[in-house]
């Protein structure tokens, strides 16, 4: 892997990404929000209550690439207008992914970080353009990607000019049909051994169950994740999309707290762990 | 022609049918201000000759009955003695934005020119005139000082406007087919670096209201306007994203003119003067304001017609106040063509 010249560790220091007043890359970052902006109850609703119990910033979908051309695609324009007036309401700064290289640029006016999906890891064309842009990129990893191939689609990002990309491990498609997809927990330290970019782990997909969420964000904590990117939604049954996997605000806030002591629990391990390297 | 294209069509010309009857009230309303009789007159000799137009297939008789409503509209209009205030540029302008701020009680009238509103308040066609004086980035608006320059009429009021600017295009519209931007040209440098971040083209159209009317109603390919959220309104239009200004801070002051001084205590006062052409003039009638501790808000320059200077002064404080009515006796003194522009109060608007 020679050829990662910007995206590779090289003993280059850990990169830090500032997302408006939030540090990606230090401590533990939780982006909270529904699947797809559908309203603007749902996403205000949605952003206050994640808000409440602790989420640092907001995701909501406008663009949806769904499996079917029937299915939901987003409410588009309307859709990163709401989600910019919930994030300026509630404070977080939003995330929201980005399609179609013609709309980098006008996402780019509503949205704080700019997502790839993961269909979308190897659009070459739309990593070029989000990297002529000055937003942190938050880059899914590929369903069917290797960490090789997803290294060199951060590098395609870097080489265009934008050092802040965010990984984003949401699963892998195996041969296990219970779960959507299998969560490659390993990716975490794996990738922290070959890049320098913070990571972050999305449970929701990874499993595609509310129910498994909970514990695959607490082993993301453990695992050494940066952060986490999890999808809450005011009301799941009525959710237009991904209703299964959507957690609801008692269950988020439930969580959240489970996960703010095991963060704190692994602050203090590596504190110990610093003060007797030193003596 | 497709079905969404009669649609659309039909759209248009139900919006044209509902501004054409706003003009019309508008211009009824000027025209009773000129004559009342004239006003009153128009009425059913209007009806006689529009009889004549009713040829195609409306019949004469609907038209007669849609003429009565218009005209007991107008007459109920007419009666409601409504005050008036102009201000420059089409409907949805700026201008027009802040007379809202001010009092959203008065009916806006649009003029062309601001020569216009000033001669046509004199006239007492209209109530009042608003008009833009400076602005903190593009600065004087040198055309509307020199016409204070020569009013006869008084400052009542005025008004701090934030100007957040909105890209608008015809409802439906896609953004991502967007191509040429129109608005005034210091709109369009105000949202520069918005435009060149979206490669959009700017075309400098007369008015920034004027380019969100000609987009509303002739709907050219990929094409926007720049211009208020009033407009937007106004027109129809859908907003694909507001306050798409470069800079956060960019105000622009009105002032309110009418034929008689405010009666009502101020909190602000503006005069204009010149001096002689002699070193420290100036010097010694800023002097006067310092020694009382009275805050200057404004200080202007603008040559006059006779070759020498006129300056601008605003300056916080009710003219009845014992150091304001002091130092406005001194300054008298020292100054030539002297003169209260006026004692009002200011607005601020978001």
């Amino acid at each position: 892997m020679d050829q990662l010249k910007l995206a590779a560790r090289n003993g280059r220091d850990k990169t830090i990404i500032q997302v408006k007043h939030v540090r990606v890359g230090e401590g533990f970052v939780v982006i909270a929000g529904p699947c797809s902006v559908e309203s603007e109850e749902q996403i205000l609703a949605t952003a206050l209550k994640v808000k409440e119990a602790g989420a640092d910033m907001l995701r909501g979908g406008a663009f949806k690439p769904r499996t079917s051309p029937y299915a939901f695609q987003g409410l588009g324009l309307q859709g990163l207008k709401l989600l910019e007036k919930a994030g300026r309401i509630t404070g977080l700064p939003v995330v929201t992914e980005v399609v179609d290289p013609r709309d980098v640029s006008w996402v780019c006016e509503f949205a704080d970080v700019l997502q790839i999906g993961t269909r979308n890891m190897q659009n070459f064309a739309l990593l070029k353009e989000v990297g002529k842009t000055d937003k942190p990129v938050l880059l899914k990893r590929g369903m069917y990607s290797s960490l090789r191939e997803w290294l060199y689609s951060i590098e395609y990002i870097l080489n265009a000019g934008n050092p802040n990309v965010i990984l984003c491990e949401r699963g892998i498609r195996t041969f296990e049909t219970y779960t959507r997809n299998t969560l490659d927990i390993s990716a975490v330290p794996a990738m922290k051994e070959l890049t320098h970019l913070p990571i972050i782990i999305d449970p929701s997909h990874a499993t595609g169950r509310a129910s498994m969420v909970g514990s695959m964000s607490l082993a993301a904590v453990s695992a050494g994740a940066d952060g986490l990117l999890v999808e809450v939604h005011y009301r799941p049954p009525q959710a237009l999309s991904d209703k299964d996997q959507q957690l609801d605000p008692q269950q988020f806030s439930r969580m959240m707290h489970k996960l703010r002591r095991l963060v704190h629990f692994h602050q203090q391990f590596s504190e110990e762990k610093q003060s007797q390297g030193e003596t | 022609m497709n079905l969404e294209d009669i649609r659309r069509h039909l759209l248009t010309i139900d919006y044209r049918l509902i501004k054409l009857l706003d003009e019309r009230m508008e211009l009824l309303l000027k025209l009773s201000r000129l004559d009342a009789d004239a006003a009153k007159q128009i009425l059913p000799n209007g009806l006689q000759e529009a009889r004549q137009y009713a040829q195609g297939l409306v019949e004469a008789d609907f038209y007669r009955r849609l003429y009565k409503e218009i005209l007991g509209e107008s007459k109920k209009l007419l009666n409601r003695n409504l005050k008036l205030v102009a201000f420059q540029g089409e409907h949805g302008a700026y201008s027009e934005v802040a007379a809202r701020v001010w009092d959203a009680a008065l009916v806006p009238i649009p003029c062309t020119e601001f020569t216009e509103i000033f001669e046509e308040v004199e006239a007492g066609i209209f109530d009042y005139g608003i008009v833009p004086v400076e602005n903190n980035t593009g600065g004087q608006v040198n055309q509307v000082n020199q016409l204070v320059l020569g009013t006869s009429l008084h400052v009542v009021g005025a008004v701090e406007l934030h100007i957040h600017h909105c890209l608008l295009v015809p409802r439906g519209g896609d953004y991502r087919e967007l191509h040429s931007v129109y608005s005034h040209t210091q709109a369009l440098e105000q949202c520069r670096q918005f435009l060149a971040r979206n490669r959009l083209q700017p075309i400098p159209y007369y008015d920034t209201a004027g380019a969100a009317r000609m987009i509303a109603e002739t709907t050219p390919p990929s094409s926007a306007a720049i211009a208020s959220k009033l407009a937007a309104e106004l027109y129809n239009l859908e907003i694909i994203k507001e306050n798409i200004e470069d800079f956060p801070h960019n105000i622009t002051r009105f002032l309110i003119f009418a034929r008689e001084p405010l009666q009502e205590r101020g909190t602000k006062c503006s005069i204009v003067f010149s001096t002689e052409h002699k070193a420290g003039t100036l010097f010694r009638v800023l002097e006067v304001f310092a020694r009382r501790g009275i805050n200057l808000t404004r200080i202007e320059s603008m040559p006059n017609l006779r070759g020498s200077f006129a300056f601008f002064l605003d300056f916080e404080g009710d003219q009845q106040d014992a150091p304001v009515k002091q130092a406005l006796q001194e300054v008298q003194k020292l100054t030539t063509d002297f003169r209260m522009l006026g004692c009002y109060n200011e607005k601020r608007a978001e």
